[in-house]
């Protein structure tokens, strides 16, 4: 055993030689099946972690599939009836990839320039060979153009659906609502102002309901339209507003813009009149000068007496009658002929601290406050406010308002004296009415009823009479101002209106910019011949909407100024 | 032996079993909440089609268009003050029935009184303030009564006498002017066109009753004595 025989010592080592390597060899072999298994199941439990860590904390973790609920790209907005003015759809859009286009481009632009002539067939041409990567062809496409245009089976064309805004009354209160850009974004109107209200997720869901009733709202455009053809004038604005809490329930501007299409609309049909143009709106304004004066004590009675010549020299002027009473004239007959004479006095004795005092109670010196970003400011005689701009600002001259200023003013006198700002938000609870002022008493309120009541029985505002709803009002007619001198031709005429005149609610003031005249008006252009009609059409189809009972035994109580009306002048 | 060995074997296919059967129950969990969420998605899109075409029907049609029909093809007008009602009364007023005089129907003599009267001819007390001759004029008067309305017209012919009777009662009403007659049927109308007031209670029926009517009317009408029969006869026919 002590040195082993060369044989064994050859044949033994290698026979232990060959199992040790065996060995060897399988421990190996187990080293690296366990390696590979170890990795193999390293990487499946990373995959299953990973698995389990989506599922709990993935992007899908916990979200609902598909739809779950119904909230526009951006919120509706709606009339106070809850009436669609304004909405969000899907509509179709047909786009091109020009880069992708595989088919024959110019059989492909043969096709397109017959489905969409819009454009030639050599300008689809150009444009699929342009080399860029996307064009629009067609936004708000029709489902038949879209159908068509998928037939032609081009994988260049890309047919989508894009939220795209609607307004189903096409052009109805277009001025108030406004209209938005390609983005979705509100360039004017209520989409402009309500822009982040709109388009905010937490809130688009609701809709955005505002105090305009469109039908309402029609029945003034539609008689607007019609005054505004007739006579044809270059443009009219009309105010509808609630009396007791300021709410406008129809606004318009004439010319209209098209909200679906804004882009074809000219300047001038842009322009909101209502809010954004400031017009010397005329002996509109006289009520309020006598109101203030009777506010101010110095007018007890509508019986007091005033010395009304054929003309007036004040201050280094004279002022002019259209129909000078040259006698003396009690202030019922002031109102009712619409004498600037005679205002001119009642205004000088209230004296300018009070008139721009009172002013400035009804809104009259600011911007027009309304929610609208379109809004214009008052024009007053500034610093040059002396005795005889006094005089002039008291029967409308000289000083500048928008037309929903007037409505404004009117709402303050005849709802009690009690001033509220106009809003077109619907009052309600999301909306509470916000406190008033007062501006005039009572008193002077009630009395002031039947003044502008006789100015639509036997006044110059007889036209604007629609029977059994008891109208009031005043009618205006202004010289415009041209080239810094008043034109003796061309006219702004307006009235303003409240009714029923027993209970006042409601106010309406309209306005035709250059009206001409007709054969119907025996060449007059002014408010009670042109204006006033309109007015009273309005109010006979507004009033049973708005729920105001036509009763032809009701009046206001008229005995604080017919005795005082001389009737042989002028009837 | 074989209870211990499989042991092992028991568990894990038990362990595996209840596995499964919870997340049998997981899935029919998840199945069930998809199949909700199905149901959800369809609901919004079901709105959302209902919201498209309510504004597609909104949209055709808007106020604007109603106008447009309505100035072409409705020619609705605003209702003027006369046209409110303050309430059902004035409502039953505007019905009130019209009085009709129906020519056709079968005079009715009022005969009713016979079975009483034959008691009393057989009474001697009673005869007096029952008998034949003062009960029978009664009857024809109420006859006559029912023409009275209609024959104030004739009243005029104070010439003509083929009127009989009847018109002989009406004499003394008699006015010489035809505004006067008129007013009897129709205020309104009266004034203006003396035939027709006569015309609209009469109704187009004319009878054997209207015919002295007519011969009598012409006469404070047409001076000439000679032009009776045509002047208003024949409008009275033509109604």
């Amino acid at each position: 055993m002590n040195a082993p025989s060369p044989a064994l010592v050859a044949s033994r080592p290698e026979r232990l030689r060959l199992v040790g390597q065996r060995r060897q060899i399988l421990a190996v072999m187990h080293q690296r099946l366990m390696f590979g298994m170890l990795v193999f199941a390293g990487v499946v439990a990373l995959i299953a972690l990973r698995i389990v860590w989506l599922a709990a904390f993935g992007d899908h973790a916990g979200r609902k599939e598909g739809l779950t609920s119904l909230v526009p790209e951006r919120g509706d907005i709606v009339d106070r009836d809850g009436e669609p003015l304004a909405r969000t759809i899907d509509a179709w859009t047909i786009a091109i990839h020009p880069t992708k286009v595989i088919g024959d481009k110019l059989a492909l632009a043969r096709q397109l320039a017959q489905l969409m002539p819009e454009h030639s067939e050599e300008q689809y041409f150009a444009l699929l060979r342009s080399g860029k990567p996307f064009f629009y062809l067609r936004r708000r496409a029709s489902p038949a153009l879209v159908e068509a245009v998928n037939a032609l089976g081009e994988p260049g064309l890309a047919i989508q659906r894009e939220p795209d805004r609607l307004y189903p009354q096409t052009s109805l209160a277009a001025h108030v609502l406004g209209y938005t850009d390609i983005d979705g974004h509100g360039v004017a109107g209520m989409e402009r102002a309500f822009d982040d209200r709109l388009s905010d997720p937490a809130t688009r869901g609701e809709p955005l309901v505002l105090s305009i009733s469109s039908t309402v709202q029609q029945a003034l455009e539609h008689e607007l339209m019609d005054a505004m053809s007739k006579f044809s004038a270059i443009g009219a604005a009309g105010v509808i507003m609630d009396v007791h809490t300021g709410e406008v329930l129809a606004m318009t501007s004439l010319p209209e813009v098209n909200p679906n299409a804004p882009g074809s609309a000219t300047p001038d049909a842009r322009f909101n009149r209502a809010t954004q143009g400031v017009y010397e709106l005329g002996s509109t304004f006289k009520p309020f000068t006598v109101a203030m004066a009777m506010d101010s004590g110095l007018i007890q009675s509508f019986g007091k007496q005033y010395n009304c010549p054929d003309t007036l020299p004040a201050y280094g002027h004279i002022v002019h009658d259209t129909h000078p009473f040259g006698r003396v004239c009690t202030v019922a007959e002031i109102m009712k002929e619409s004498s600037n004479i005679g205002t001119a006095q009642i205004a000088d004795q209230l004296g300018e601290e009070r008139q721009r005092a009172w002013l400035g109670k009804m809104g009259f010196l600011g911007p027009v406050p309304i929610e609208l970003k379109e809004r214009g400011r008052a024009l007053t005689p500034g610093s040059r406010w002396g005795p005889f701009e006094t005089m002039t600002v008291g029967f409308g001259q000289g000083i500048a308002v928008a037309p929903l200023q007037l409505a404004m003013g009117y709402a303050t006198l005849y709802n009690g004296g009690v001033y509220h700002p106009p809003t077109l938000l619907k009052i309600g609870p999301g909306h509470p009415l916000p406190p008033g002022k007062r501006v005039f008493s009572e008193e002077t309120s009630y009395r002031m009823r039947a003044l502008l009541r006789l100015v639509v029985m036997k006044g110059t505002g007889r036209k604007a009479d629609a029977p059994g709803y008891r109208v009031g009002g005043k009618t205006g007619t202004a010289q415009k101002l041209i080239n810094g001198r008043y034109s003796q031709t061309i006219n702004i005429t307006s009235f303003a209106g409240v009714f029923p005149m027993d209970d006042p609610r409601y106010v309406i003031v309209v306005m035709l910019d250059e009206p001409k005249a007709t054969p119907e008006t025996y060449g007059f252009t002014t408010a009670g011949w042109n204006v006033a009609p309109v007015v009273s059409r309005t109010i006979s189809r507004i009033a049973p909407m708005l729920g105001v009972r036509p009763d032809r035994n009701r009046e206001p109580d008229m005995s604080g100024v017919l005795p005082f009306v001389h009737e042989s002048h002028g009837e | 032996m074989s209870g211990r060995s499989f042991r092992s074997v028991f568990m894990v296919a038990s362990c595996a079993t209840a596995a499964l059967g919870c997340y049998l129950v997981s899935l029919r969990v998840a199945s069930e909440r998809a199949a909700l969420e199905g149901v959800e998605t369809q609901i919004v899109v079901a709105q959302r089609d209902i919201r498209v075409l309510q504004t597609e029907i909104g949209t055709r049609g808007r106020l604007a268009q109603l106008e447009r029909w309505n100035a072409g093809a409705f020619a609705l007008s605003a209702p003027s003050a006369d046209q409110f009602l303050n309430g059902s009364f004035e409502l039953a007023r505007m019905i009130q029935p019209q009085h009709k005089v129906d020519f056709q129907a079968p005079v009715v003599l009022a005969s009713a009184p016979t079975p009483e009267r034959k008691p009393a001819i057989g009474d001697a007390a009673t005869d007096e303030t029952g008998s034949a001759p003062v009960s029978d004029p009664p009857l024809l008067h109420q006859a006559s009564l029912k023409t009275e309305t209609r024959e104030v017209p004739a009243r005029p012919p104070a010439t003509s006498a083929p009127a009989g009777g009847r018109t002989s009662t009406d004499k003394p009403a008699a006015a010489a002017k035809p505004a006067d007659k008129p007013s009897v049927g129709r205020p309104g109308l009266a004034a203006a066109k003396p035939k027709k007031s006569v015309d609209k209670p009469v109704g187009g029926a004319a009878g054997t009753v209207t015919r002295p009517v007519r011969i009598a009317k012409t006469d404070p009408l047409a001076p000439l004595p000679g032009a009776p029969s045509h002047t208003s006869r024949d409008h009275v026919s033509d109604r």
